[in-house]
This record gives C-alpha cells, sequence and structure tokens, in this order.
C-alpha cells in the first residue's frame, strides 16, 4: 500500500490553519502542523514533508525567510511549498513566486482550488 | 501604435487558438503567473488563463488591479467552458475587464480585445467603479450601500450590507467566523463568533430564499457563498 503524502501547514491564524489543514486531509494527506514560521522550519528538517503549506505574515519570521530556510537544508530543498496569504501586493507576489514556490494562493480561498492545487503539487503534477 | 496581448497559459492547446483568434497582434506567451509578472510592467492588456499552475487566474487578475504599474491595463480572464455567469461575476469582480471561455470566438474576442484596449488609454485616473453590480436577480450598488432582489428594496443594516459585499467579492471562498469578525466587524473572536451567525441567519432571511440559501455552512469551517 502507497503511503498518504505528508502535508505540513504552517500558519499562525487558527482558523486557517484549522480549515488548510481539514482540506488536506480531505485530499488524502496526512497532515503536520505549525503555528509559527521557526516551528515550521523544525518540524520540516525533522520530518520532510511531501507539501508545505505556509502563510507569509508569521509572528517570527516571515514566510519567505521560512521558505530560504527550507530551501538551503539538503532534507527539503526540494519540498514544494505553497504560499497561502493575505499579502497581494505584486510585489510581495513576485518575491515569494521568485522563491521557486510551487504556488500563490490568496486568502481567503476557494477550498477547490486548495484541494486541486494540494493533489498536483503532492502527485508532482 | 501596437500595444502587446501578454497571454498567460500553460496550456499549449490554449495557446494555439488565441495564436489563431488574435492573428495580427503583437501576442507574447507566458507559462506562468511568476513570468508574466517578471516581464509585464502594464500598458496594452494581459490576457489570463483561469489556472495557471502556480496561480489561479482570479487571484493573479486581483493582484495586477492592485497594482500601480497594471491597475490601468485592460486585463481579461479566459475560463474553461462552459459559460458561467457565477464564474464571470466573480472573476468581474475581482477587477477583470473582460471574461471569454475557451473556444473563443475569434472574431468576437478580438474586437472586444482592441475595444477595451482604445478604451484604456482614454481611461481617468481614478478606477471607474460600476455604480451597480448584477448578479441576477439580485442588484447591489456600493456608493449607495443598497441591495434590491427582483427590484425590491432590502432594509440591510450597515453591518449586513458589508456582510453581503464580503461575500460577493469572495465567492466560491470558504470563509471562517474569525476571518468575518476580522474583516468585517474588524474586531477580534473576543466579539463571539455567535454573533456572526446570528447576523448571517438575519442576513439570509433577508436575502429571501433563492439567494438566502447560497450562503452556505460548512461545518466546522465557516461559511462559503456560492451564486
Amino acid at each position: 500500500m502507497s503511503r498518504r503524502p505528508k502535508v505540513l501547514v504552517v500558519d499562525d491564524e487558527p482558523d486557517y490553519l484549522r480549515i488548510a489543514a481539514r482540506i488536506a486531509a480531505g485530499a488524502g494527506c496526512a497532515v503536520m502542523t505549525a503555528k509559527a514560521a521557526l516551528e515550521g522550519v523544525a518540524l520540516a528538517a525533522a520530518e520532510p514533508p511531501d507539501l508545505i503549506l505556509l502563510d507569509v505574515g508569521l509572528p517570527d519570521i516571515s514566510g519567505f525567510e521560512a521558505a530560504r530556510r527550507i530551501r538551503r537544508a539538503p532534507a527539503t530543498a526540494a519540498v514544494p511549498i505553497i504560499f497561502f496569504t493575505v499579502r497581494s501586493e505584486v510585489d510581495m507576489v513576485s518575491e515569494g513566486l521568485a522563491l521557486g514556490a510551487a504556488g500563490y494562493v490568496l486568502k481567503p480561498f476557494d477550498p477547490d482550488e486548495l484541494t486541486r492545487r494540494i493533489r498536483a503539487a503532492v502527485s508532482g503534477k | 501604435m501596437t500595444r502587446a496581448v501578454h497571454c498567460a497559459t500553460a496550456d499549449p492547446a490554449a495557446a494555439a487558438l488565441l495564436r489563431a483568434a488574435l492573428k495580427g497582434l503583437d501576442l507574447r506567451f507566458y507559462p506562468s503567473a511568476a513570468a508574466l509578472l517578471k516581464v509585464w510592467k502594464g500598458g496594452g492588456a494581459a490576457l489570463i488563463d483561469a489556472s495557471l499552475p502556480d496561480m489561479s487566474g482570479r487571484d493573479l487578475v486581483a493582484v495586477l488591479r492592485g497594482a500601480p504599474r497594471t491597475a490601468r491595463s485592460v486585463i481579461a480572464l479566459a475560463g474553461p467552458g462552459p459559460y458561467s455567469p457565477a464564474a464571470a461575476a466573480a472573476c468581474f469582480d475581482n477587477g477583470a475587464d473582460e471574461y471569454f471561455t475557451f473556444p473563443p470566438d475569434p472574431g468576437l474576442l478580438k474586437a472586444r480585445l482592441l475595444n477595451l484596449m482604445a478604451r484604456s488609454g482614454r481611461r481617468p485616473a481614478a478606477a471607474e467603479a460600476p455604480a451597480e453590480h448584477s448578479f441576477g436577480a439580485l442588484k447591489v450598488s456600493p456608493e449607495a450601500r443598497t441591495a434590491s432582489v427582483k427590484g425590491m428594496q432590502l432594509r440591510l443594516t450597515a453591518l449586513e450590507f458589508d456582510l453581503l459585499m464580503y461575500f460577493l467579492k469572495n465567492q466560491g471562498r470558504v470563509v471562517s467566523r474569525g476571518v468575518l469578525l476580522e474583516q468585517v466587524w474588524r474586531q477580534g473572536l473576543e466579539t463571539g463568533t455567535r454573533s456572526v451567525d446570528k447576523r448571517i441567519e438575519a442576513l439570509r432571511s433577508k436575502l429571501g430564499r433563492a439567494f438566502g440559501s447560497k450562503i452556505r455552512t460548512v461545518f466546522g469551517l465557516g461559511y462559503i457563498f456560492r451564486l
């Protein structure tokens, strides 16, 4: 039996953390969660997931900085990252995508859209 | 003056259809939102596929419309067929000038795009907000802060009107009670999520069965509004 893909959700807003975790579980994934960026980076290093859903405005370091650290660690360098955030300024979106993100999703999001993106990212399509 | 049409699509079949439909225009193609954002600094038009590999077209339209360099350019969104008025309304609400579905009618698409590009040069500095948005029988006027269903004016409180506008702007997106408290009530969770539920019940009832039922409760998550 093939194992379920693992998704790490990092968000300091409990509502979005819960919603995104529920959607990822609904997409057939095992879910880990973190409420802060550094906690997410540590969790990813300890147990590399197949996908990271990463908020941008986090309380300790930004999601972009967290993504850079995740990319620098060999064990997580290739893990796809989808940013999901309220930050819709063009410079922020450009910066996020330039970091090699697999996706950039604006909050509030369409659950079907997020499900599609999670499935595509964990299947490598 | 020839102005380029910047097409963002990762689908070769869609690109071929656009090439055929927009023959004679200066077309530039980008396979992702990231590629378009890197190059397009406004001017001419952008034609965006609804499903790009790195972003939804609808989100990208909102980003471009909010950016000073591209805010006044023509932005069109191309969705999958068949044509859905709800998808079109959501895309116009995010700031698109035009919405069409694949496969486009070549003559019509080209004429509409050229027309929009010609008019965009004459746009005033401030974006023109439409006086009234129509969603079938539901009509909403943001400036007058009024809403009506089948011509009957709804007696909404200020908060209910803000709630309706927020749902219309975020159609098809799941919104939690906490997010509504933050974005509509402008308050934190201490206000209590019960007040959200009660206000939504009131809004549903005022919208009547046809539109009230479009605000669906998503168990354990919040609400979603789909027309």
